[in-house]
């Protein structure tokens, strides 16, 4: 079996905005030919690097990004370069590409100028803001995305207004996404009309779309809310839910529907498997009235003490094991020994035939049991795969590559 | 003429509740797919509570303002599936669908009898996408999630917050929002396989996994280079890097300086603004902007990364004495990457760039009235992703469904009312279930 998008030809020219759009399609089956600037595409010099050695081949962002990508170079300011990445583009099913909006145009590279030759090709455009508007032209990053989007208006603390933007690069994720989900409705429609689109997709509007109800909360209420320490934005300060256990982790642990009777009895039968109930078994909490004038000791005392007398995996097992939505607040690293992601065999190894060694490599969002997500290769060296591509796929000649290179072209 | 649909003559049954699925559905409307989301008043969830009911109007089935734009372009079928002629009812639309989606937990739909192999019997190339917490393999299948204890249990809190404090995590479910981008992603990629195939599948999304790929560059500097995140100064606030502590990128692009969110006037509680300098003539273009002389430590990013403190201090007492888009407005002519802070009211509100683009376009809702929807962040040519309908009242379209795609008619939707097939025999009517079966 192979990955559902098996067959397809997409052409990335995109930096750090846009390449996890293009390994959510590599990942699934395209042929994803990354096009780089002579020397390499300049997210390449952004850490961590292997061995904490900087290099254009050692990037971990770099090589997280570009899995099952093959990697060309070309020089788009070159007339050659030009003419060879129109050849590129007629045989190609999509385009991804993160240019400042206009410049593809601007060098005779535009929509209605590949489509010409290539109807059935579907562009999409991901930029900070769009192809139009008073912001098209602004300059941004992550941090600024999360600023603007909401992001930052969302996260934070209890004692503090400081808007917190939540790490990872998360900005480019989310106009990934919204970019992925566009080209794949446009390959379905592909797939019945034969026809090709132009997308402009604007990383700006999916970060002001992913706050859940904040916006929600806003048009219907005119309400504004406020930051809390780990959970959920609200008018007013909400019953916490973050418990610190006795390893030094974090355990989330909200009680959903509130304190009510039954949540508190529910509540007890777990913390007295261990011992920590305290008086929370006492009958005078099938009262409302009483679980609402102990609420501070229940969450601040009783629960804050069971929590802290276990480890944080202890304590996410044992209740998730009796019903409660509760996790443990992991690092990264501790991804590594979960049971539950070795079983659904999360974890890939993927080969660097240059080191000699291979790496686990996060895996499938979702499992497809009737077409496979695969990581077919790791991240391409800067120009590995020229003679691949110009030679063998286009016909060029070895000689003809060789001026090419010496030429500025690729 | 009518636009084009990009999933024109796709027709979905969409058991999913809550908001990671239905936040899925919502887009694949938009997209021209004809959804059905099937509900059962008794266990309902995601229309109440609700926190969202204009001030004015009674909370009720059908007032949440967050359900509506989490809900719009589907239609409602009022359905007890626990009955044996409620599940011969779903089998029957399953037969005339393309897809089929839930977010239950992992069991749910199998113990009903309609688990993929039953699914394929009705319907053999039926695209079916699960969306549980944990998956539908794995030991820990069966633990149920919300947004939040999806995104501690797979990494995402963590790298949220100041070091040495507590996590700050994620204000909002994020994995309700991406969780469904993803249950999306799968509904069009099973699609586009059974087009170019003709085999249908289960795609088995899983909120819980479908978190971890969001933190890859930290995953792999500790499966390559041994480094975990649980270190000194790690998460670093807003910043790439926290002074003080050693040198390593902390997977938030480039280790620059400035790189953080700084007050701005008047001083209240959104009235920030973020900037970043990436290259030094970045650097160089704001401090231009602040005036007064160049402080020799800030010439080089060395010298910004070692003297964040002093050097977030001095932007800030200039940010301080400008509105928030006053400073972006004078960054961004410079060529800085400065964006403001922005609240709900002012991205629907101040955002010119939102408004030109179309984000928040008003829809009439027939018990809410008229108010913004929010739109699609992507413009695609030949078939825009628009809102058609505003979301359903409950059971607004059981009729509709029953006598256009099954044949019913009067008597039988009458029928299946009193037997309550369709609405629990002792729960009132809303009046436009009484037209119905008038």
């Amino acid at each position: 079996m192979t990955g559902p998008f098996a067959g397809l030809r997409v052409l990335e020219l995109a930096d750090e905005k846009g390449h996890f759009c293009g390994k959510l399609l590599g990942d699934l089956g395209a042929d994803v030919v990354k096009v780089e600037p002579p020397g390499g595409e300049p997210c390449r010099d952004v850490g961590p690097f292997l061995d904490d050695v900087p290099h254009r081949d050692r990037s971990l962002s770099f090589w997280y990004y570009n899995t099952s990508k093959r990697g060309i170079t070309l020089n788009l300011k070159t007339a050659d370069g030009r003419a060879l990445f129109r050849r590129l583009a007629d045989e190609a099913d999509v385009l991804l590409e993160t240019f400042r909006p206009g410049y593809l145009t601007g060098i005779g590279l535009g929509y209605e100028t590949l489509r010409a030759s290539n109807p059935g090709l579907i562009v999409c455009s991901l930029t900070p803001f769009g192809q139009t508007g008073p912001w098209r032209d602004f300059v941004s990053s992550d941090l600024v995305h999360m600023a603007a989007g909401g992001e930052m208006a969302s996260s934070g603390y209890d004692h503090t207004d400081l808007p917190i933007a939540p790490g990872g690069g998360n900005a480019w994720h989310m106009g990934g996404h919204y970019a992925a989900m566009a080209i794949m409705a446009a390959l379905v429609y592909r797939s019945v009309s034969g026809e090709g689109q132009y997308i402009d997709t604007s990383i700006h509007e999916a970060c002001a779309l992913t706050t859940e109800s904040a916006i929600a909360n806003y048009i219907y209420r005119g309400e504004v809310l406020r930051r809390q320490t780990g959970r959920h934005h609200a008018m007013t300060t909400t019953l916490r839910t973050q418990f610190l256990a006795k390893d030094g982790n974090y355990v989330t642990g909200l009680i959903s529907g509130g304190l009510n009777p039954r949540n508190v009895k529910s509540l007890a039968d777990l913390m007295n498997v261990y011992g920590m109930a305290g008086d929370l078994r006492d009958p005078k909490y099938a009262d409302p009235a009483t679980i609402a004038a102990q609420t501070p000791h229940i969450i601040d005392g009783l629960l804050a003490d069971f929590v802290a007398s276990l480890p944080a995996e202890e304590v996410y097992h044992a209740a998730q094991a009796r019903g409660f939505t509760w996790g443990a607040v992991r690092a990264p690293e501790d991804l590594l020994g979960d049971a539950h992601l070795h079983d659904r065999g999360f974890w890939k190894a993927v080969e660097h035939p240059e080191l000699g060694r291979s790496f686990l490599y996060p895996g499938e969002p979702a499992i497809y049991n009737g077409s496979p997500w695969a990581i077919s290769r790791r991240a391409p060296l800067v120009g590995e795969h020229n003679r691949e591509i110009y030679c063998e796929e286009l016909g060029l000649d070895a000689g003809e590559l060789v001026a090419m290179a010496e030429n500025g072209v690729v | 003429m009518t636009a084009k649909r990009a999933l024109e003559n796709i027709r979905i049954v969409d058991f999913s509740w809550v908001r990671a699925g239905p936040w899925a559905t919502r887009w694949l409307g938009a997209l021209g797919a004809e959804v059905i989301k099937i509900e059962w008043p008794e266990s309902e969830r995601g229309r109440l509570p609700s926190s969202t009911t204009p001030q004015g109007l009674p909370v009720n089935l059908n007032t949440s303002g967050n359900f509506n734009d989490t809900n719009v372009n589907k239609k409602s079928l009022t359905l007890n599936v626990r009955s044996a002629k409620g599940l011969d009812i779903v089998k029957r639309l399953i037969a005339k669908s393309d897809v089929v989606i839930e977010n239950f937990s992992s069991r749910v739909l199998r113990n009903w009898g309609l688990g993929y192999e039953a699914m394929c019997e009705i319907k053999p190339d039926i695209v079916y996408v699960s969306m549980s917490g944990y998956g539908h393999t794995g030991r820990n299948h069966a633990y149920t999630t919300f947004g939040p204890v999806a995104q501690a249990a797979a990494g995402l809190t963590f790298q949220s917050g100041l070091p040495n404090e507590a996590p700050a995590g994620w204000g909002w479910s994020y994995m309700d929002d991406t969780g469904g981008m993803y249950g999306a992603m799968c509904v069009l990629t099973g699609l586009f396989h059974r087009n170019m195939t003709g085999k249908g599948q289960h795609i088995d999304q899983s909120q819980m996994v479908s978190s971890v790929p969001l933190n890859g560059p930290a995953l792999l500097d500790f499966t390559v280079n041994k480094r975990g995140s649980r270190r000194p100064g790690f998460p670093p606030g807003n910043r790439a890097h926290w002074p003080g502590t050693p040198l390593v990128n902390n997977y938030r692009g480039p280790t620059v300086a400035p790189h953080n969110a700084y007050r701005t006037a008047p001083g209240g509680y959104n009235d920030w603004c973020a900037i970043v300098c990436h290259a030094d003539t970045e650097w160089q273009a704001l401090q231009a902007l602040i005036g007064g002389t160049p402080d020799p430590r800030f010439a080089t990013v060395a010298g910004r990364l070692a003297h964040q403190d002093d050097l977030d201090a001095a932007i800030e007492a200039w940010t301080s004495t400008l509105d928030k888009y006053e400073v972006m407005t004078r960054c961004q002519s410079a060529g800085v990457r400065a964006m403001p802070v922005q609240s709900a009211e002012d991205r629907v509100d101040n955002d010119p760039q939102l408004r030109h683009r179309g984000m928040y376009r008003p829809l009439e809702h027939p018990a809410l009235g008229t108010f913004a929807v929010q739109n699609a962040p992507f413009a695609m040519s030949e078939t825009p992703a628009v809102n058609t309908l505003p979301s359903p009242m409950i059971g607004q379209h059981t009729r509709e469904i029953l006598e256009a795609l099954l044949g019913f008619d009067a008597d039988e939707v009458r029928a299946g009312f009193a037997d309550g097939t369709f609405w629990p025999p002792a729960r009132p009517l809303f009046p436009y279930q009484e037209e119905m079966l008038r």
